[in-house]
């Protein structure tokens, strides 16, 4: 298929999601997708998905002028879109959810239950999957489930599958095994837009990239004509080495402020043990299924531990609660914004200042001059860009909006800051005022534990570097010793295969 | 990013005015609701606007009202209470109980207000503890709740001791002070003082946090299960209050049918007060506005001489109202 996006316009309200954006894929071609979280990317993809509409610009497919996609339509011309988030459905069988919305029906009203069978055991031999079809998708593992998404894909006649992070939970095997498959299906002229941050992966299949940034489009071209150091300054928009941030904290090697021993938590993870010195940053990172977000949960009492210790400052915390892990002087940035932060219907300033009052208000009522004292106070620090604090926060920027949850708990002047995936879905600008809260922290002799999955983050803030598997620290790096490379290497368990 | 600022910035004295003025008219609609219904009153009867009728108005809107009350911190914190038809019944019958018993009124006004205590604590022990759907565990407690009283009565009305009762109780239910019953003066001071906790103390804080998003309100250190519990709880004392408050101005409770329907109109004040059904979102004076609206609308119908069987289906058609324009001035009010 030989797709051409011209000039796309999209916003949403006042946030311009994509600005003029153009995109062109041709036949039998296997194109990277390079962007930043908030680049566009998913704006561009769900438009030529049929999902969202663009509010100018043309979509051409084999010179046709196509630019009202729908979902319906989208996948007559063929085009299969394999979602980042897993879209399928627990509760039913393989070949149900192979089918799902297309099942094929006997006098438009009789499921053809064997026909589906075994046109899906086809399809899972031909991508050399041993998945029994009438098996329950929840008995699945999670990259087994993604492979699945992939079948679905190509269940159907296709001319170009989007292909939005596949590999985020797949071995090394698996995506060796992917990449066969995208190889197969190229020698059979279908196109594939392939998205990913991983950039060994970009230039090991693709021919062809598009760079997008902050909703804007910056390069197109052959990956044979750039190396990784180029394409990541194109994704990231400034010449790294000078981005890179100043580590002037001094970590004191002697005081220990947290010490984790042996903690487990039922399947999730087991055995993990580090320590946490004063002024340091520590990062824990790893793939999908390794445990890590449960165990930030743990260590800030959200999750009941099966086994093993917390101690702060020598002290055993009992973690009977959340309020009394805060109150002894932990506090923490969960991951998903949306889902775990933000309260929606709160004001700015409410949402602010809700972890001070549950744990350090004392008096009767609120008293709306030190409410917003607080807030100007800590608008100073993290440059939270707002007239109004009564606000909701909702009308508030991503990156403005994990500032004012950032806000929330400087005010508490914890040992210890537990940062799960903080600069999750936040513009690269923002995401260095982030990085720079951060290594602030550190200097004021804060403690720091970031859980990040991203690895350009983990190298500009991190003193040392946690690298879990399945649920088990697998690695620690120093400093000195953490690279891409040999992170990805242990984060994929490739050394536990060997033996 | 620039954007952003271009849209914070226009914030002038004009904007700022402008701004009120959207904010009367989208969150707190329900002034302009009634003021509607009062002029449409007025064409309906002559001494519609009176300062009598409008007492009277008030007066019959405390039993609703101060349950309404606890229904609206039930409601913000994403959940609903469907006994407190039965819970007013129950507290009223025990307030009868103990005053027949005792001729003392603090005494029935203790009991009344306790055995609220317990009815609140015992739906918000399930609901928070043992995390059972609200609906599921209040459907029950309707039911539950109404077959104690039942029993309680033996089948018949429960009547507070004649003389006793325009001895003491009456004064409580009939009283003025100057021209404002007692009842309202009652129902407009507990109504400032829950307004004070939702608006001025953590507390009320903590109920909309809980509301607008369970999780994150949890990681902020907030005790949820608690917090449910103490919600279920005030809602069980204030329908135990309002059940006190019943036996003094009708001095009897008849056991199956006091209360009956009751969980209807208060949702229903709830609702036309501007408090969203999916929590996080509400306004204490937006209750107390509903209760009055639900009884001009009574008063209207029955200036207009419209058959009382009709009543509820124009109750109901006003019900889904002012929920839909809630939702479409929600819709206005972020874009």
């Amino acid at each position: 298929m030989h797709l051409e996006m011209k000039n796309i316009y999209k916003s949403f309200d006042a946030v311009k999601a994509v600005q003029d954006v153009s995109l062109s894929v041709g036949d039998a071609e296997i194109h990277g997708l390079l962007g930043e979280n908030g680049a566009g990317k998913s704006t561009l993809m769900n438009i030529l998905g049929g999902i969202l509409r663009q509010d100018s610009g043309q979509v051409l497919i084999d010179g046709e002028d196509h630019s009202h996609l729908t979902p319906v339509r989208a996948s007559h011309l063929g085009i299969r879109f394999i979602h980042q988030e897993l879209n399928l459905i627990n509760d039913l069988r393989v070949y149900e959810n192979l089918f799902l919305h297309n099942e094929l029906v006997a006098g438009g009203l009789f499921l053809k239950k064997k026909e589906m069978i075994e046109r899906s055991r086809e399809i899972l031999e031909k991508l050399e999957l041993d998945i029994d079809p009438t098996v329950y998708v929840r008995d699945l593992d999670t990259s087994r489930k993604q492979l699945i998404e992939i079948a679905r894909a190509l269940l159907f006649e296709c001319r170009l599958i989007i292909m939005d992070e596949p590999t985020t939970a797949l071995t090394n095997e698996e995506i060796e095994k992917l990449f066969e498959i995208m190889r197969g299906l190229k020698a059979d002229g279908i196109s594939c837009i392939y998205i990913s941050h991983k950039m060994p992966e970009l230039f090991d299949v693709c021919d062809r990239y598009t760079v997008l940034r902050d909703g804007k489009f910056v390069a197109t071209g052959n990956f044979a004509d750039i190396d990784e150091q180029q394409a990541t300054e194109m994704l990231v928009g400034r010449s790294l080495v000078h981005e890179t941030v100043e580590k002037s904290n001094a970590v004191n090697e002697n005081e220990i402020v947290m010490a984790v021993e042996e903690l487990s938590c039922g399947d999730y993870f087991r055995n993990v043990s580090f320590s946490l010195r004063k002024g340091e940053i520590v990062a824990v990172t790893g793939l999908f299924g390794d445990g890590r977000g449960e165990l930030s949960e743990c260590l800030f009492g959200a999750r009941d531990v099966t086994g093993g210790k917390i101690k702060l400052k020598g002290k055993e915390i009992q973690s009977a609660s959340i309020l009394q892990v805060m109150k002894s002087g932990v506090s923490m940035v969960p991951r998903n914004r949306k889902e775990r932060s933000i309260l929606k219907d709160l004001s700015i300033m409410d949402n602010l200042s809700m972890a001070y009052f549950t744990s350090k208000h004392k008096k009767l009522y609120i008293s709306r001059r030190e409410e917003r004292q607080r807030f100007e106070e800590n608008k100073r620090i993290t440059n939270i860009k707002t007239d109004n604090p009564d606000n909701r926060i909702t009308s508030l920027s991503g990156g403005n909006q994990q500032k004012v949850v950032f806000s929330r708990w400087f005010g508490l002047d914890s040992e210890v800051y537990i940062l799960d995936n903080p600069t999750q879905g936040i513009d690269v600008g923002a995401k260095f005022e982030i990085y720079e809260l951060i290594t602030n922290l550190a200097e004021e002799g804060k403690s720091v534990i970031v859980f990040s999955s991203e690895y350009s983050e983990i190298e500009r803030i991190a003193d040392r570097c946690l690298v879990m598997y399945k649920g088990e620290l697998n690695k620690e790096f120093s400093r000195e010793e953490m690279n891409e490379v040999d992170v990805m290497y242990y984060a994929t368990g490739s050394n536990k295969k060997v033996s | 990013m620039n954007t952003e600022l271009k849209a914070s910035k226009g914030s002038g004295a004009a904007a700022r005015s402008v701004g009120f003025m959207k904010k009367l008219l989208i969150d707190h609609n329900y002034i302009l609701s009634l003021l509607l219904l009062l002029i449409i009153g007025q064409f309906a009867s002559e001494q519609f606007l009176s300062s009598a009728s409008l007492i009277n108005l008030l007066k019959s809107s405390v039993f609703i009202g101060i349950i309404a009350l606890g229904m609206t911190l039930v409601i913000i914190s994403g959940n609903i209470d469907l006994s407190v038809g039965s819970m007013l019944a129950l507290t009223a019958a025990t307030g009868v109980v103990v005053f027949n018993a005792t001729t003392s009124v603090f005494l029935s006004l203790s009991a009344s207000v306790g055995m609220g205590f317990i009815l609140g604590l015992f739906n918000g022990i399930f609901i928070g503890l043992a995390k059972v759907a609200a609906f599921i565990v209040t459907l029950a407690t309707l039911v539950g709740y109404r077959s104690i009283t039942i029993q309680f009565g033996d089948g018949g009305p429960l009547i507070v001791d004649n003389d006793a009762y325009f001895n003491q109780l009456r004064t409580i239910g009939y009283g003025k002070l100057g021209p404002i019953p007692y009842l309202v003066i009652c129902f407009i001071a507990i109504s400032v003082f829950v307004w004070f906790v939702m608006t001025k103390t953590r507390f009320g804080r903590y109920v909309y946090a809980v509301g607008s998003n369970e999780k994150a309100a949890r990681l902020t250190g907030i005790n949820v299960k608690l917090m449910k519990v103490a919600i279920f709880t005030i809602t069980g004392v204030l329908t135990g209050l309002a059940g006190f408050l019943y036996i003094t101005r009708f001095g009897s409770v008849d056991v199956s049918t006091a209360g009956k329907m009751f969980e209807l109109d208060v949702i229903a004040a709830v609702a036309i007060g501007g408090t969203s059904m999916a929590g996080g979102r509400g306004f204490i004076q937006g209750s107390v506005f509903g209760a009055v609206i639900l009884y001009a609308i009574d008063a209207i119908l029955s200036a207009f001489q419209v058959p009382a069987f009709v009543n509820d289906l124009i109750k109901g058609i006003l019900i889904l109202g002012a929920v839909l324009l809630q939702r479409a001035l929600e819709k206005e009010r972020t874009e």
